[in-house]
């Protein structure tokens, strides 16, 4: 073959020019995907490696002022899907052999799985996991590619229905509850959040800021290393003014009462501080801690969130003798010692109005220790309702007492004034009516509290207050929340308060009270049973109490729904809550030595 | 471009150092990016031992070419072109299936894909044939009988199946016959019926995956002739009565040309059009949807888009100076599939960055302006015509590959010669490049 020149330049060129072209435009297009969009691609980058899973720090706990903690939290774990891996067969594989495992129907967990992969990102599938069953699970991560197991803290309240009144309760958020939180406030979607009483009301001190575990993983989900841990830290602790005795023995008093239906509060008449506050039937906050949306649902329904301790108002009954006593000594024309002579009825002219015993003759101790009838209706209308109207609101009654807790009731007043506004009549009867705690007079257990606690300390009409104060377990700072805040004075003669004092020691040494005699100590109380015409009487009990030659430091009030009688119903409850009052030595005068207090107890704390 | 007149004084040098820089830069960046692409720095690992095998094997393939004469290609085509029948019928007897396609032979050490060294073969083959054709080049015949000699080639091929050699052979095939001087016009009409058939074809497939759009009555029209023989019919019609309106124009302006070119380019488009509604017609789902993912590459991220979008990530992650060798997440993790093989270019990209894929482009560039160089130089006109075809090749794999990458060509498992894994593909280019330089070193004197 003969050597020829091939002629075909131009065309060489023009190939080499395509060729050059080509790589140029080509350039181009990577400087625009490698430097002009370098920052979004990193992103996208990233967010394919990283996978974020949210620890929920611990919340806050929430401390009796004796120290025991009611709300705590123990560790559990929670189970996630990392979302790598979006074989169906896999998924249907991983439901199969997880659903067991979490109590989770099978459909249930494969549905959440499918959810999980589609959307790519770490979904939860099963949270508050008992360190118990994650033993399996733990080792079972491993041999299944994208479940990661992480460990968290679940809420706990280790005395169960323990003042689950005044706790409340944590619950997921519902959609217009997330709206108004948002990422920035550290919640999630996942997130719980307080739903009554305390852990609403300290939602933002309680909760922790939370932590999270950012996980390097692989196309398949698999996780390939832990980029970055960062810790949670924990909520702020709540102290409350509670004693953890008083409230146990307040809760477990109304369990065992007649009807299982009832309310007790204590207060402390030199602050107004909440010592105890039980409302029966309670709930257990735990159950709201589930572990499966199946148990969540049950729980829904079971809850009772009627908080009768400042939700029920009841006719005050016996216990307003100490309002018209008031009334009356103070009025200046009663003498104490001056007796009436009960028959068992007291004819007011329209009417003749019965007794609830035959009490024969009764100067004011007696009548007030008996709780006669006759004597009171006698009093109330020599002085006239006015007269104990004027007093019913030096004591504030027909007012919110003003406690920190939505939903408080605020009773209802009764008197001549409050009719005349109404342009109705004002009769006889109805000041007899008055004069023994019944008719339209309403109270709560708390305002009878406050009541008890505002004739013990003399005329201080306390606003009633439970957290003492919040301290942060990041900073160590404390912040003080509950303070002493006197609504009103009851300004009443001090003889008035020594009359009284003398008339509701007497009743319990002699009377109607005897329940609450307690060695050593000096207590006052004052018994009422409620007429309910719908069925059982109601029972009340008021009294307070204090070491001799001390002011009285609990105040308290118990009530317990168609108990019938005051005294046998409401009546071991309130010694069950002072006996665990004063059985507290730090209770006890701080200027009285250990000897002093074991006398005083007559040794029957130490053995 | 170099001038023959100036390599002529002093010694011969045998080897086009340029070449072989550019060639043996982008096999030691390949090497180290199918490393990191496993994600191992271990020879053990399979991939990584396969390779190192296949350097020094590639190595003497290409020592092979440099040193043999060229010309004994052109000489014994015919038992080449036997040997490509002997080696593509035998991979469909005893070869064994991968991933659906039956193109590997299975040896006790390694296998090997026999329509890699048959790409470069047909080339050489192509070449030869064109070469005894001599000046009849731009005859239709020629055309005629080189597609008759290459079409049990390709009908072999495509029986294992492998697409993406086709994809690859015809363009360079394509190149070949356009740089030997084949006219311009036929090669023009045959460029008219891919566009043809490849407009039709897409947008018909975009119309049917937005049906949105039939709401358009233009539109529906337009979706119609695919379904409709009426539609049809007019249609062609109406491409006839353009081709003659044309001829007719340029009748009046004086323009004189055959009305034979007027008839042609007509029959052509509507061959392309009845090519398209063949494609219609047949296309399956899934490939409807490869055609979607080309068009829209983000409208489904997590299934058939995913593959481009991943490794465009994984290139704009690396930005201008890339995260550094084995420390590229997006390949690493696994997020970028293929990424030892056809998608090497976003480990580059992660990894080295803007340099390395510039880089990388670059080299090939270096390679492809060497070729056509040494195609100049040439000492004889089978070495011009093979150098032609070589550079059509690698321009076509360069084209396709970094197509693909950025988004301009749809996804179609074409591997990047010298830096993809793929032992059978770096014997078979390495070897290709040592008969470049074997006609190099044959070059014309003076």
């Amino acid at each position: 073959m003969a050597v020829t020149r091939i002629f075909f330049n131009p065309r060489l060129k023009i190939m080499m020019t395509i060729a050059a072209v080509t790589g140029g435009l080509i350039a181009l297009r990577l400087v625009d995907i490698q430097v002009l969009r370098h920052n979004a691609y990193l992103q996208m980058a990233e967010r394919n490696r990283t996978q974020i899973i949210y620890q929920t720090a611990p919340r806050g706990r929430v401390f009796t002022a004796d120290g025991v903690a009611i709300a705590s939290n123990v560790p559990a774990f929670g189970l996630y899907y990392l979302g790598g891996n979006k074989d169906p067969q896999y998924l249907e594989q991983l439901a199969r052999d997880f659903a067991t495992r979490l109590h989770l129907p099978e459909e249930k967990l494969l549905e959440k799985l499918r959810a999980g992969a589609a959307s790519g990102k770490a979904t939860l599938l099963a949270e508050n996991l008992s360190t118990k069953s994650t033993v399996a699970l733990q080792e079972l991560q491993f041999y299944y590619p994208g479940m990661y197991l992480i460990e968290e803290t679940k809420r706990s309240y280790p005395y169960g229905s323990l003042a689950s009144h005044l706790l409340g309760y944590l619950s997921s958020m519902d959609e217009r509850q997330w709206r108004k939180r948002d990422v920035k406030l550290g919640y999630r979607l996942t997130s719980k959040i307080g739903k009554n009483g305390i852990e609403k009301k300290f939602e933002q001190d309680l909760k922790g800021k939370d932590g999270g575990v950012y996980l390097e993983v692989d196309y398949r989900g698999r996780v390939k290393s832990i980029i970055e841990d960062k810790k949670w830290a924990a909520g702020s602790d709540v102290y409350l003014t509670l004693d953890f005795a008083v409230q146990q023995a307040a809760e477990e008093g109304l369990k065992k009462s007649k009807t299982g239906r009832g309310a007790a509060v204590a207060l402390d008449p030199r602050t107004g501080a909440v010592l105890a506050m039980a409302s029966a039937p309670a709930y257990d906050p735990n159950i709201f801690v589930p572990y499966s949306e199946e148990d969540f649902g049950d729980a829904t329904q079971k809850i009772n969130e009627y908080n009768l301790a400042i939700q029920g108002v009841y006719p005050p009954a016996s216990t307003f003798k100490i309002i018209t006593g008031a009334a009356a000594l103070e009025s200046g024309t009663l003498d104490v010692n001056r007796k009436v002579y009960c028959s068992g009825k007291y004819d007011s002219g329209p009417r003749v109005f019965k007794c609830w015993g035959t009490h024969g003759p009764m100067d004011f101790f007696d009548g007030m220790s008996h709780s006669c009838d006759v004597y009171f209706y006698a009093v109330a209308s020599q002085i006239g309702a006015a007269a104990i109207e004027r007093v019913q609101r030096m004591f504030m009654f027909g007012r919110q007492t003003g406690i920190d807790l939505p939903g408080e009731k605020a009773g209802n007043l009764y008197g001549p004034t409050r009719r005349a506004r109404n342009k109705t009549y004002w009769f006889i009867g109805d000041t007899l009516n008055l004069s023994i705690g019944q008719g339209e007079l309403l109270v709560t257990p708390i305002k009878l509290a406050q009541f008890a606690a505002a004739i013990a300390s003399r005329g201080n009409v306390y606003k009633p207050y439970y957290v003492e104060k919040i301290v942060s377990n990041q900073t160590g700072k404390t912040k003080q929340v509950g303070e002493r805040v006197v609504l009103q004075h009851a300004d009443l003669k001090p003889e008035t308060y020594d009359t009284l004092f003398k008339a509701l020691k007497h009743t319990v040494d002699t009377g109607t009270a005897a329940r609450v005699r307690l060695r050593g100590l000096d207590v006052y109380g004052k018994t009422g049973t409620a007429q309910n015409p719908h069925g059982a009487d109601h029972g009340w009990f008021m009294a307070f109490a204090a070491y001799p030659g001390e002011e009285p430091s609990i105040a308290l009030a118990v009530f317990v729904e168609f108990g019938e009688g005051g005294s046998s119903a409401a009546g071991p409850i309130a010694r069950e809550m002072l006996e665990a009052y004063f059985n507290n030595p730090a209770h006890a005068p701080k200027a009285k030595s250990q000897a002093d207090y074991d006398e005083l107890l007559g040794g029957e704390t130490h053995a | 471009m170099l001038n023959v007149q100036q390599v002529s004084s002093g010694r011969r040098r045998r080897l086009d150092y340029i070449l072989l820089f550019a060639a043996a830069s982008l096999v030691a960046l390949g090497a180290l990016c199918i490393m990191s692409a496993v994600n191992s720095v271990s020879f053990s690992n399979p991939v990584v031992r396969t390779h190192f095998l296949a350097l020094p094997i590639g190595t003497v393939a290409f020592l092979m070419g440099w040193s043999f004469n060229y010309q004994i290609y052109d000489e014994q085509w015919k038992a080449l072109y036997g040997f490509i029948l002997i080696l593509l019928v035998g991979v469909l007897l005893f070869g064994s299936y991968q991933r659906g396609s039956r193109s590997w032979f299975v040896l006790p050490f390694f296998s090997m894909q026999p329509s890699e060294i048959c790409r470069v073969c047909t080339i050489l083959v192509a070449a030869a044939f064109l070469d005894r054709r001599g000046a009849r080049i731009r005859e239709v015949p020629t055309l005629f009988w080189l597609s008759l000699l290459l079409l049990p080639i390709f009908g072999l091929i495509m029986m294992q199946p492998d697409f993406s050699s086709v994809v690859i052979t015809l363009p360079a095939l394509f190149i070949l016959l356009y740089c030997t001087g084949a006219n311009a016009f036929y090669l023009g009409l045959a460029v008219l019926f891919a566009a043809v058939a490849g407009f039709f074809t897409i947008s018909w497939t975009y119309i049917y995956l937005h049906p949105d759009l039939l709401d358009y009555p233009l539109i529906k029209v337009f979706y119609g002739l695919a379904h409709n023989g009426w539609y049809m019919a007019g249609f062609a019609v109406l491409i006839a009565l353009l081709g003659y309106g044309a001829w007719w124009l340029f009748k009046q302006f004086r323009i004189f040309l055959p009305s034979f070119y007027f008839v042609l380019a007509t029959l052509v488009v509507l061959a392309g059009l009845a090519g398209a509604m063949v494609v219609e017609h047949q296309m399956k789902p899934h490939q409807r949807k490869r055609v979607e993912t080309f068009l829209a590459p983000k409208s489904d991220p997590q299934g058939a888009g995913y593959n481009v979008l991943q490794a465009q990530i994984a290139m704009g992650a690396g930005g201008i100076v890339g995260k550094g060798l084995f420390s590229g997440t997006q390949s690493r993790l696994g997020f970028v599939p293929e990424r030892h093989t056809d998608f090497i270019l976003a480990v580059v990209g992660e990894e080295l960055g803007l340099w390395g894929t510039l880089g990388v482009l670059g080299l090939y560039l270096l390679v492809l302006w060497r070729i056509l160089s040494i195609a100049y130089m040439s000492g004889d006109r089978y070495g011009y015509l093979v150098c032609s075809g070589i550079f059509g090749m690698f321009f076509t794999y360069m084209l396709v590959n970094f197509g693909m990458l950025i988004g301009i060509v749809p996804v179609a498992g074409i591997p990047l010669p010298f830096i993809s894994y793929g032992g059978s593909n770096l014997v078979a280019s390495l070897w290709a490049l040592g008969v470049v330089q074997s006609i190099y070193a044959r070059r014309l004197r003076a």
